[in-house]
C-alpha cells in the first residue's frame, strides 16, 4: 500500500468521527439551551464552541455569542476548519484519492454525504432544523461505518480504524473535560440538580445514556459516568476502548513490525494504566489534568504514526 | 445528411427496431425519472469533470438514454480500418525515432516531424519494448453516409474517455435490463482485464517479476479526467500513483508503501512528456519523477505511452497517415482522412482565406473544441478575426471542409430529435492489436450544432454493437 494512500486513508475516518463529534456537541448545545439559564454557569454555547476547539476562530468572525452563529460556524462555516462542512469535505476529497482502496460502498457513502451537505449549505436552515441536521449528520458517519464492514481486513482497513479511535480518543476526552471543566466551574454545583442534568445530556449526545442505565445501578453520579467514559471498556466511546482498538489495529498491521513496535512501545504505558486504574484515584488525582494528558499522549502517538508509516 | 436509425422518413433500420419499440411504449413519466436517476447516479459514483470555466460545482455530462447502434457487419470494418490505423502509427513513431526510412523516401518531410514540439530527441535511438509507443490508441470518427466513415483526428498520447464507455453501459443494463436481454449487444466490461495485460505484455527488458508490477501516474484530483484514472487503476487493481509517490534508485523506479520501497515496473502514465522527469523534460517543472527517463533508457521500468508519442497525433502529421499506412503496411486505407489544408503552406492558406466561409478551422494544438471556426455557421466579425489570425501566424492553423455528421435520434425535452454524433473507440496495441467492442458516442446537444465536445455542451451515449 502507498504511503499515501495509508495517510488518506486514516485522514478520511478522522473527519467522519470529528464530523459526528462537531453535530454532537452542537446537540449538547441544543438541549442545555431548552433549559433555564440559571446565573454563575458559563454560556452553554460558549462550552461548546470551547469543546470544540473553537472559541478563538468564533470571536475572530463574531462579537457576540449567539445560538444562530455558532450553528452556523460549527456546521456550515468554510473558515472553521472543524466545522461539519469542512469535515465532510475534506474526507470527500481524501476518498476521491484513495477511492480504489475502499469499497465502492464506502465512496458512495461520503460522496452522497457531500452532495446532499451542498444542498443543505445553499438552503442554510431555521432554528428548528438543527436537530435534524445533528441527525442527519449520524446518519450519514453510520452509513460510512457500515460500508466498511465489506472490507478487506487488511492495513488499509487498520489503518481507517486507527484514525477513528485517534480520532475519538481525543473527542471522547474533550467531551468529557467540557463537562468537568468548562460547563461548572463552581465546585458547589457538583452533585446538583443542574449537574446531574447536564450529565445526563453529555450521555444522551453519546448516545451513551441507555448504555449506562444497562452498565450501572442506582442513582447518577459523577463519579459513575467518569468511570463509564473513562475505564469501561464496554463503552465504544470510553478513553479505554479508545486505547484498546488503537493497540489492536496498530498490531494487527502486517506491514513494517519495527515501525509498529516502535508506536507500541510508547502506548504500552498508557494502555497497562488504563486497563488498571481506578476512577476514585482519577477523580483524587484530578479529572481534568488526567484527561488533558490524556489527549497530549494521543496526539504524539498520532505524531509517530505520522512519522513512521507516511512519510 | 445520413440518419442512423432512419433510413426514411417512415422506414426505420432494422437494427433499430428493437429501440423503436422501446421508445413507444415508454412514457415522458418514465423518461424524465430515468434521465434524473442517470445524472444522480453519475454525480454519486463522481463521474464529473470541470472545464475551463471554474464553476463552484462539479458538472456531470448529459447522458443521452437512447443507445447508438453498430451492426456487426458495420463495426467488423471499422474494427479493422482502427487497427489498422494504430499499427501504422507505431510503425511511424518506430521509424522517425530510428532510420527514418519514410523521410528518405520522401513521404514526409523532415521538417515538419524534427521542428515540431512534440517531436522527443532524447528518444532517439530507443526502442521500447515490442516497438510499441503508443499502446492505447483513441481514433475519433464521423460518419456521413452508411459506408462513410472519417477520422478527423487520431489520440495517441492518453486518449481519456473510456470511463464513460464503460460507465454509460453500466448504468443503460442497470435502468432497462430488458433492453439487453432483447438485444444481443456485445459486452465491453472486459475493456480494463485488456488494457492490463497490454500494458503487462510491454514490460521492460530489466524486469524478471512473471507478473510484472504496473501503476497509473496521474497529475492529481484536479484533473478534469481524474475519475477515469482512478476508475481504471481500480477496475485493473493497480496503485494510482501522483509523481510524489515514485522515485529513482540506482537503475530502478520505486513506490512509496508502507512496507517501504516497492519496485515499479510498467508506468501507465496519464500526465504529459513535460512533467515527466524534470532532469530531461522541463527543468521548472515541481512535479516529475528526477531520473526516470534515465531507468526508462536503460530498460528498467516501460512508460506507457512513450514520451515522445505525441507526435504522431500532431495534425501536421495527420495528413500524412494514409501513406504511412500504404508505406508501412503495404496495405489501402480502410478509413478515409478528411481533406486537409495546411495553412502553413503558402498555396493551401490562400485557398483557406478564399473558401473560409465553407470550411472549419482548426488551431493545430487545440483541443475541447476551443478556438476554432466554423465557416458556415460564424458571423463576419469572426471570420474577419480567423482571417486575420491565419495571416499573422499561418502555422498554427489547419482547415477542413465542413462535415455533414451522421444524426442520432436523441431525446431533446422528452421528444425524440436527431442530434449530430461522432466515436471514439479505443484500441489496445501490446501482444495483440484489439479494439473494444464499442467506444464513446459523443452527441452535439443544441439543435443545428457539429460540436460534441462536453465543454461545449455535447453529451454522450452507450455504444453498441451487436454480435453476429
Amino acid at each position: 500500500m502507498l504511503s499515501r494512500t495509508a495517510e488518506y486513508l486514516y485522514w478520511i475516518s478522522r473527519y467522519m468521527e470529528r464530523a459526528e463529534t462537531t453535530a454532537r456537541l452542537l446537540d449538547v448545545g441544543y438541549r442545555m439551551s431548552l433549559f433555564p439559564n440559571p446565573s454563575g454557569y458559563n454560556n452553554e454555547w460558549e462550552s461548546v464552541l470551547s469543546a470544540a476547539g473553537a472559541i478563538e476562530g468564533y470571536k475572530n468572525k463574531y462579537d457576540t455569542i449567539e445560538q444562530k452563529n455558532v450553528e452556523d460556524y460549527l456546521f456550515f462555516d468554510e473558515s472553521n476548519p472543524s466545522s461539519v462542512y469542512n469535515c465532510i469535505l475534506n474526507a470527500r476529497n481524501n476518498a476521491l484519492v484513495v477511492r480504489t482502496s475502499f469499497t465502492p460502498e464506502s465512496w458512495l457513502a461520503i460522496n452522497k454525504t457531500y452532495q446532499e451537505i451542498l444542498n443543505l449549505k445553499e438552503k442554510k436552515f431555521t432554528k428548528s432544523d438543527l436537530p435534524d441536521l445533528t441527525e442527519w449528520t449520524i446518519e450519514q458517519v453510520n452509513l460510512f461505518r457500515g460500508s466498511l464492514n465489506s472490507l478487506l481486513r487488511n492495513d488499509g482497513y487498520n489503518f481507517l480504524f486507527l484514525g477513528l479511535f485517534i480520532e475519538r480518543a481525543d473527542n471522547s476526552a474533550r467531551l468529557l473535560d467540557v463537562k468537568y471543566f468548562v460547563l461548572l466551574p463552581k465546585p458547589q454545583y457538583v452533585g446538583g440538580n443542574i449537574d446531574n442534568m447536564q450529565w445526563s445530556i453529555l450521555l444522551r449526545s453519546l448516545s451513551s445514556f441507555r448504555a449506562f442505565r444497562w452498565a450501572y445501578d442506582g442513582n447518577i453520579t459523577a463519579t459513575k459516568i467518569a468511570d463509564f467514559l473513562v475505564l469501561n471498556n464496554n463503552c465504544p466511546r470510553s478513553l479505554s476502548f479508545c486505547i484498546q482498538n488503537i493497540v489492536k489495529h496498530l498490531t494487527n498491521l502486517t506491514c513494517s513490525p519495527a515501525k509498529v513496535g516502535r508506536i507500541y512501545d510508547n502506548l504500552k504505558d498508557l494502555n497497562t494504566k488504563i486497563q488498571e486504574e481506578k476512577i476514585e484515584t482519577i477523580v483524587e488525582y484530578g479529572l481534568h489534568q488526567f484527561v488533558t494528558q490524556f489527549i497530549r499522549k494521543i496526539s504524539s502517538v498520532d505524531n509517530e504514526i505520522h512519522k513512521e508509516f507516511f512519510n | 445528411m445520413f440518419n442512423e436509425m432512419y433510413q426514411s422518413e417512415s422506414v426505420i433500420r432494422k437494427h433499430y427496431n428493437n429501440i423503436n419499440d422501446w421508445l413507444d411504449q415508454m412514457t415522458s413519466k418514465v423518461i424524465l425519472e430515468k434521465n434524473a436517476e442517470a445524472e444522480s447516479h453519475f454525480r454519486n459514483i463522481g463521474i464529473t469533470f470541470s472545464t475551463n470555466n471554474e464553476t463552484a460545482r462539479e458538472r456531470i455530462i448529459p447522458f443521452d438514454l437512447i443507445p447508438r447502434i453498430f451492426t456487426y457487419t458495420e463495426w467488423l470494418r471499422l474494427e479493422r480500418g482502427v487497427i489498422q490505423r494504430a499499427k501504422a502509427l507505431n510503425a511511424f513513431l518506430a521509424d522517425i525515432y530510428n532510420q527514418g526510412e519514410i523521410i528518405k523516401a520522401n513521404i514526409i518531410p523532415k521538417e515538419i516531424i524534427y521542428k515540431k514540439k512534440s517531436f522527443e530527441p532524447s528518444m532517439f535511438g530507443f526502442s521500447p519494448p515490442r516497438d510499441i509507443y503508443s499502446p492505447i490508441i483513441g481514433i475519433d470518427l464521423v460518419r456521413t453516409g452508411p459506408n462513410e466513415y472519417f477520422v478527423l483526428e487520431d489520440n495517441c498520447r492518453t486518449p481519456s474517455g473510456v470511463s464513460y464507455m464503460l460507465e454509460n453501459r453500466e448504468i443503460m443494463m442497470r435502468m432497462f435490463p430488458d433492453l439487453f436481454h432483447n438485444n444481443r449487444v456485445t459486452p465491453i466490461d472486459d475493456y480494463p482485464t485488456r488494457l492490463l495485460q497490454t500494458l503487462m505484455s510491454l514490460a521492460p527488458i530489466k524486469c524478471e517479476n512473471p507478473e510484472p508490477v504496473c501503476v497509473l501516474l496521474t497529475p492529481g484530483p484536479l484533473n478534469s479526467a481524474y475519475y477515469e484514472h482512478s476508475f481504471l487503476s481500480d477496475q485493473m487493481g493497480i496503485e494510482m500513483v501522483e509523481s510524489t509517490d515514485l522515485f529513482v534508485e540506482g537503475k530502478y523506479l520505486y513506490m512509496k508503501t508502507v512496507d517501504g520501497p516497492k519496485r515499479v515496473d510498467v508506468v501507465y502514465r496519464r500526465i504529459d512528456d513535460d512533467f515527466l522527469d524534470p532532469l530531461c523534460f522541463n527543468p521548472q517543472s515541481v512535479i516529475g519523477i528526477p531520473g526516470i527517463m534515465d531507468v526508462y533508457r536503460t530498460g528498467g521500468v516501460n512508460i506507457c505511452s512513450a514520451p515522445g508519442a505525441g507526435i504522431a497525433d500532431d495534425k501536421a502529421i495527420y495528413i500524412y497517415v494514409p501513406e504511412m499506412i500504404k508505406f508501412y503496411l503495404g496495405e489501402q486505407p480502410i478509413l478515409d482522412n478528411v481533406e486537409t489544408w495546411n495553412c502553413e503552406k503558402e498555396q493551401e492558406l490562400k485557398y483557406v482565406l478564399d473558401n473560409i466561409n465553407e470550411l472549419v478551422v482548426k488551431e493545430v494544438d487545440g483541443s475541447g473544441g476551443y478556438g476554432m471556426l466554423i465557416g458556415p455557421k460564424s458571423s463576419k466579425s469572426s471570420i474577419d478575426e480567423f482571417k486575420t489570425k491565419l495571416s499573422t501566424n499561418p502555422k498554427g492553423y489547419i482547415a477542413q471542409p465542413l462535415l455533414d455528421l451522421s444524426f442520432s435520434p436523441t431525446l431533446i425535452k422528452n421528444q425524440v430529435e436527431g442530434r449530430r454524433v461522432d466515436l471514439r473507440p479505443f484500441c489496445l496495441i501490446g501482444e495483440q492489436a484489439q479494439l473494444s467492442s464499442g467506444g464513446l458516442t459523443r452527441v452535439a446537444m443544441n439543435e443545428g450544432s457539429f460540436v460534441v465536445n462536453s465543454s461545449q455542451g455535447g453529451g454522450v451515449k452507450d455504444t453498441w454493437v451487436l454480435a453476429e
